[in-house]
């Protein structure tokens, strides 16, 4: 809890939901705004919630969130290429073999990947040990597709988790393709779909995971991949 | 950072001949479009809900075959497509 001996300054306050007294990863881009702006944003907020108080419309609410949010991380990342690999899908996508991956931090219940020798970390200690996990190497779990939403466990230090706990297909979308397998719109579902904590060193994920994992959906006979980050 | 460790993870298999599709929300289309991924769709969804509100199946279902359309038909490389609509909060839990 922040300091009560003394007054505590706006600038502390919003900084406090990134990794502080009132860590709130749905929040934590008001760090990277200065008082002004991020003072616009709970002005805003509180404006829109009195409007909420008079007619019910939660969307207003709900849609001011995402604009700030998008207006946050507009900025350009740290890895630019000029081109890239592209491989055609060889075949239709009916006659194909799709893996699910995301980077949602799921996995299954008694298969606790125990990030740094941690058994049973919390969400909170996750967001906690965040610059750690950025420098570790990620790893991946594997997940049966089709696991019942009460075997799937999620932590992860980047996002606010309760979204992908309260129905994983939110990123994790194994019951989705499982129909679509179904349907056959899809080819063959990879039994195993995997999972693993984006926040993690790039350095250790181009050099030693991504290798691994790309020669594992080799083994897995893979044509074609759903990826989907947080 | 979730979102270039899965850019570099599609490049990887990419290179080693499996075909990608990354679904990334619209906050983060900078450092997708950066990263020149062979195919992106683009959703209009909050942070930790990519394909869309929690229980709200019908939108997710929307997300993933128009990904998995994707897949299928993008010609070139780069190829980043935008899912109409927006997020919406609720749905059939």
């Amino acid at each position: 809890m922040p300091d009560q001996t003394r007054n505590e300054s706006f600038e502390e306050f919003k900084n406090s939901f990134a990794y502080g007294s009132r860590t709130d990863l749905n929040f934590k881009f008001l760090a990277g705004f200065p008082d002004e702006e991020a003072g616009r944003f709970v002005q805003d907020l509180l404006w829109k919630l009195g409007d909420v108080i008079d007619d019910g419309q939660c969307d207003r609410i709900v849609e001011h969130v995402y604009e700030w949010q998008v207006h946050a991380y507009a900025g350009a990342g740290d890895y630019a290429y000029e081109g890239g690999p592209f491989t055609p899908l060889e075949k239709p996508l009916s006659q194909s073999r799709l893996v699910l991956m995301s980077s949602s931090g799921h996995f299954v219940e008694g298969e606790d990947p125990g990030p740094f020798g941690v058994k049973n970390m919390t969400q909170a200690e996750a967001a906690e040990r965040i610059l750690q996990c950025l420098r570790s190497e990620p790893t991946l779990s594997a997940i049966p597709v089709g696991t019942p939403r009460e075997k799937l466990m999620v932590r992860h230090g980047g996002y606010d988790v309760r979204g992908a706990r309260l129905d994983p297909n939110a990123v994790f979308p194994h019951e989705i393709l499982l129909d679509l397998e179904e349907e056959g719109v899809i080819g063959e579902l990879v039994p195993e779909a995997y999972s693993f904590v984006g926040a993690c060193s790039q350095r250790r994920l181009l050099n030693q995971s991504g290798p691994r994992w790309v020669r594992l959906l080799q083994e897995r006979e893979v044509d074609a991949a759903l990826l989907v980050p947080v | 950072m979730c979102h270039v460790s899965v850019g570099h993870v599609a490049r990887l298999l990419e290179e080693s001949g499996i075909a990608t599709v990354v679904v990334g929300i619209r906050a983060f289309r900078p450092r997708l479009e950066e990263m020149a991924l062979p195919r992106v769709l683009i959703t209009p969804h909050m942070m930790g809900r990519t394909l869309g509100p929690p229980g709200d199946r019908d939108r997710q279902r929307a997300a993933v075959i128009a990904a998995l359309e994707l897949l299928e038909e993008a010609e070139q490389p780069e190829t980043l497509v935008d899912l109409p609509g927006a997020y919406r909060p609720g749905g059939d839990q």
